[in-house]
């Protein structure tokens, strides 16, 4: 096993990673307003991947379809949480769930519809030419979607800490009775988290696309590893998730490149078990994220 | 009001399970079944399937039928799934009564659909990697020619060439385990050293961590028997890695979408396929070329895009039907049907010259097959 | 009390009956019914899991898997007897969930639904590693028939009497669990775990039980299906099943156990409906899903129920009026 190599692993862990930890924000974004894990922001990514390589498509500039496929999704996020969560938001969880599901399906077919069945390739944002060391190269576009992720977590960051309506948003979901009390409205906040959820989901659809090919059900898997990701990182950090993702890539890259290509799936589970084990029993016991729930 | 929308649900349920399909023609009509994959993970290659055995179809109807027979292809989605497509060629021999079954995509539905077919002997031309074991499966052919000619044939190739070490990178799934299987066979046959191999998951955003791996023990070729977008993450892989050396793909790489995602990458893929994909450089004494020429005329006028590798697949396995019902002169009788494709001789079809016997169901030869590469965005034949 | 038994009697009759009457009109109406016994049983010990102990588990797919793998392996290439491999298979899972269980339930919430989706994936992945075994993601094939005691059970009408007689089996262990004083343990645990404990319930151990005895279950109902398939590929049991399971359980009302027999049953019908969409199956199944769901947010057994309910009260109204007037 020669350096080359090695960095080579190393570079495959930072773009799988990279992937994992954007979705993994997204996700947190839903969660940590809204307490729903949610199973439509695949469809989110997918959504946004592909209205932004049609307009492109169509000869609109780069930036702005950006801009305009995050205003999509953020629509079509507000508008799916006033007609189809509002309704659920009083059952129990799993049924509030089971509703994203069904959402998730719904969107997938819709994008079915439009965009076909075949796959769909996305323009770099700076060109073909990746970086190189020695004989290993990493894609550019993955430091594109390092940028995101730190830009998002810094709006993030910015927007809880340092304006009102953030704040408002940390007193709902830390006590959402409390909160109502004040005269804060959950329905904005709760249209708020999925609007910016889908909007997030989004910008790591295109960001991420340039990387491979994106096709109507291509959301599901990003998705999944988000949600391994946050079951890492424990659901209560944005900051931790994003470390979870980045963790996750390395431990898959590294189990292919040291261990063997055809386990690294059984490894990476068997890690997310391990870790989920030693959490729970060093975890302190008035943790209100214990459930997770 | 609830009450009622419970009710029409209800009804409207047990009504779908209990309508009986399909109205009284006045020609006399024979029905075959497709079990293509319309949804799931193997829809792109669904659609294929599905414009060309309606093509095909309609054709043949045109022309008059057989045996007095007009044809009526009723098609089922599998969902890409094994159990959905169980379910899908259940309904198609009870209840919709077809004759013969065609389509699937992938092994292990393919196994799922020849489970069913064997059992209510109906006969099933089918179209993929499955090795089809013909004395312990009958009714079940396969159109896709065998997995041995479609790496055999590169290699013949790459000896040619002098190449003197491969890898395999081979994807964790069916493809993968046949490809497996059949490069080792290839490799003794033609003498070339497997020198690395390595699995990955079709999923995967990127595969430069096992290509870094095969790169260290420096093969001069790569097989990596998958297909579609995994395939073009392979080839665009390499060419972020300048890892340059020739990368194999599955014959079912043979396909616009494909040529698609791989045109713009630098490294030099060669796919396997079916003569279909070059209609324009076959000999004109080649018996297939008049069938081939056809089919992707009338392809390209009712679709605006070329035949390809799997329209190719199912385009014969309707015609294979066909001759059977000639053959066995009869096209109600689905054991008989079985036993007419089984004795179908020197019919050239669109994949090659059919040859079926009692122990061959696939009917073609390693010859059947030609190499394509991409060049300037097109598929070209390397001679 | 009357009408329950009465609506559990027609239900039996016309299960009894499904094969000489709907079912004979085409042995595919004889395998859907198959499907949905196996699903119902699938589902029905996920919500003894799920609905009852609270556990959320995305596992059931691991054991569901193990039954059917075991089955198939031992029948088709050891030419063991069904039932033999069955009870194997059930042994093999019950061992299996026990060490797994009592490691993994110590987890709530959305972390034991990972680790348990972990388990799923876990042995999905060995499915497909250990090819000699398996047959790996080529799949297992010629897995024989069910047979009993030198009856051959080869076509569907009589199959059907086995899968339907061993769901209806399960359904009433169950419910006969969920009535037990192990049952009220269970909803006591469900709603407060460390207030249970207090009172000296050993939750793990309970837990643990509930989990082994829904992976049992889930392990029988794969044994089924091997054989009604007569062929296993690893596609039928990846973590996409246990979340497909875990949609019928709320689709139908969690915590109800016929409710996640009717969402199965939804669940598993549903196809029928929308293949006739074809390119607009998936879209359509999204709506339909999201339709029940806003408009019966209770599952499609709160619905039946008070649907019943208000048909009861309407009867005895109108009951009580003509005896008024007599």
């Amino acid at each position: 096993m020669d350096i080359s190599q090695i960095i080579q692993f190393t570079f495959s862990g930072l773009t799988l990673g990279s992937i994992y930890a954007l979705m993994a924000v997204s996700l947190s974004i839903v969660y940590k307003v809204s307490r729903v894990i949610s199973f439509a922001q695949g469809e989110f990514f997918v959504f946004g991947a592909l209205t932004m390589i049609t307009l492109t498509g169509l000869g609109v500039w780069a930036p702005i379809a950006f801009l305009l496929s995050i205003l999509v999704a953020a629509l079509l996020g507000a508008a799916i949480e006033q007609t189809l969560i509002r309704p659920v938001l009083n059952s129990p969880l799993g049924t509030i769930v089971t509703m994203t599901i069904a959402v998730s399906l719904a969107l997938r077919g819709l994008a079915l519809l439009i965009w076909g069945r075949g796959s769909h390739t996305s323009e770099p944002f700076s060109g073909v030419e990746p970086i190189r060391i020695m004989e290993a190269a990493l894609q550019m576009q993955v430091l594109w979607i390092l940028g995101t992720t730190l830009l998002a977590l810094l709006v993030i960051w910015l927007f809880f800490e340092k304006t009102m309506l953030g704040i408002a948003i940390r007193a709902v979901a830390d006590n959402s009775f409390g909160a109502s009390l004040m005269g804060i409205s959950i329905r904005k906040v709760n249209l708020l988290s999925w609007s910016w959820g889908s909007a997030l989901g989004a910008v790591a659809g295109m960001v991420v696309a340039p990387l491979y090919f994106i096709q109507y059900a291509s959301g599901v898997l990003p998705m999944v590893n988000g949600f391994i990701a946050i079951a890492i990182s424990g659901l209560r950090s944005i900051p931790a998730a994003v470390i979870a993702g980045f963790f996750l890539g390395f431990v898959e890259a590294y189990s292919i490149g040291f261990v063997s290509s055809q386990f690294a799936e059984i490894i990476v589970f068997t890690v997310l078990i391990v870790v989920l084990m030693i959490r729970t029993k060093t975890a302190s016991r008035t943790s209100f994220d214990e459930k997770g729930m | 009001m609830k009450k009622t929308v419970m009710l029409l649900f209800s009804s409207a349920f047990f009504l779908s399970l209990t309508i009986c399909g399909g109205a009284v023609a006045a020609d006399k009509i024979v029905k075959i079944g497709g079990v293509y994959p319309l949804t799931g993970y193997l829809s792109w290659l669904g659609e294929y399937y599905k414009k060309a055995a309606t093509l095909e179809v309609e054709q043949i109807n045109k022309a008059g039928g057989v045996n007095g027979y007009k044809l009526e292809l009723v098609i089922y989605d599998d969902q890409s799934s094994p159990e959905e497509a169980t379910r899908a060629a259940l309904r198609l021999v009870s209840r919709d009564q077809v004759v013969a079954i065609t389509g699937t995509a992938t092994a292990p539905i393919t196994g799922a659909v020849s489970s069913v077919a064997n059992k209510n002997k109906i006969p099933a031309i089918l179209s993929s990697g499955y090795d089809v074991k013909a004395d312990k499966e009958p009714f079940l052919f396969n159109t896709a020619h065998p997995t041995y000619f479609a790496i055999g044939r590169p290699f013949m190739y790459l000896k040619k060439q002098n190449v003197k070490s491969a890898g395999l990178l081979m994807p964790i799934g069916s493809l993968g385990e046949i490809g497996i299987a059949n490069s080792k066979r290839a490799s003794q046959d033609f003498n070339i050293p497997i020198v690395c191999e390595e699995r990955f998951d079709v999923k995967a955003p990127d595969v430069t961590a096992q290509l870094a791996k095969l790169r260290g023990s420096t093969p001069s070729a790569i097989f990596s028997f998958t297909t579609g977008e995994p395939a073009a993450l392979v080839a665009k892989n390499m060419a972020q890695l300048r890892f340059d050396v020739p990368l194999i793909v599955s014959h079912g790489n043979a396909t616009p979408g494909f040529l698609r995602l791989a045109s713009g990458f630098t490294t030099n893929i060669i796919v396997p396929t079916g003569k279909i994909m070059v209609p324009e450089s076959l000999a004109a004494n080649d018996p297939c070329k008049a069938v081939i020429v056809q089919f992707n005329n009338l392809h390209q006028e009712r679709y605006g895009e070329p035949a390809n590798y799997f329209s190719g697949l199912v385009a014969d396995a309707v015609m294979l039907i066909i001759e059977g019902m000639k053959i066995a002169k009869s096209s109600t009788d689905p054991v008989k049907i079985r036993d007419g494709i089984e004795n179908i001789k020197n019919f050239p079809g669109i994949g090659g010259v059919y040859n079926m016997s009692a122990t061959d169901h696939y009917g073609t030869k390693m010859d059947d097959m030609v190499l394509i590469t991409i060049k300037e965005g097109n598929w070209t034949q390397i001679q | 009390m009357l009408r329950r038994y009465a609506t559990g009697a027609a239900i039996l009759i016309f299960l009894g009956l499904y094969p000489v009457t709907f079912g004979a009109t085409s042995t595919y109406h004889c395998a859907i019914m198959i499907v949905l016994g196996i699903y119902v049983i699938l589902a029905v010990s996920l919500d003894l899991l799920v609905g009852f102990a609270g556990q959320l588990s995305l596992g059931h797919g691991a054991f569901y898997a193990i039954g059917a793998y075991t089955s198939g392996i031992l029948t088709a290439t050891y030419q063991m007897s069904p039932t033999g491999a069955m009870v194997i298979g059930a042994c093999l899972t019950g061992v299996i969930a026990a060490i797994l269980g009592w490691s993994v339930l110590s987890l709530k919430g959305y972390y034991l639904a990972m680790a348990t989706m972990g388990l799923t994936a876990i042995t999905h992945s060995v499915i497909i590693g250990w090819q000699s075994l398996t047959g790996g993601a080529s799949g297992l094939r010629d897995v024989p028939a069910f047979h009993l005691f030198g009856l051959a059970l080869e076509s569907y009408d009589s199959y059907y009497y086995v899968v339907w007689i061993l769901a209806i089996l399960v359904v009433l262990a169950c419910l006969a669990i969920v009535r037990s004083p192990m049952g009220r343990t269970l909803m006591a645990l469900h709603s407060d775990e460390a207030a249970a404990s207090t009172l000296g319930i050993n939750c793990s151990f309970h837990k643990t039980c509930t989990f082994v005895a829904s992976a049992v279950f889930a392990s029988i109902a794969g044994s089924l299906y091997a054989h009604y398939m007569g062929f296993l590929a690893p596609d039928d049991f990846s973590i996409f099943t246990s979340i497909h399971l875990l949609v019928m359980v709320f689709l139908g009302g969690v915590g109800t156990l016929y409710g996640a027999a009717l969402g199965a049953i939804f669940l598993k019908l549903l196809p029928e409906l929308t293949h006739t969409f074809q390119d607009y199956e998936l879209l359509g199944s999204g709506i339909i899903l999201i339709l029940i769901l806003v408009f019966m947010p209770q599952g499609l057994w709160g619905l039946l129920s008070i649907a019943g309910r208000k048909m009861l009260a309407h009867l005895s109204v109108q009951a009580e009026s003509k005896g008024v007037r007599q």
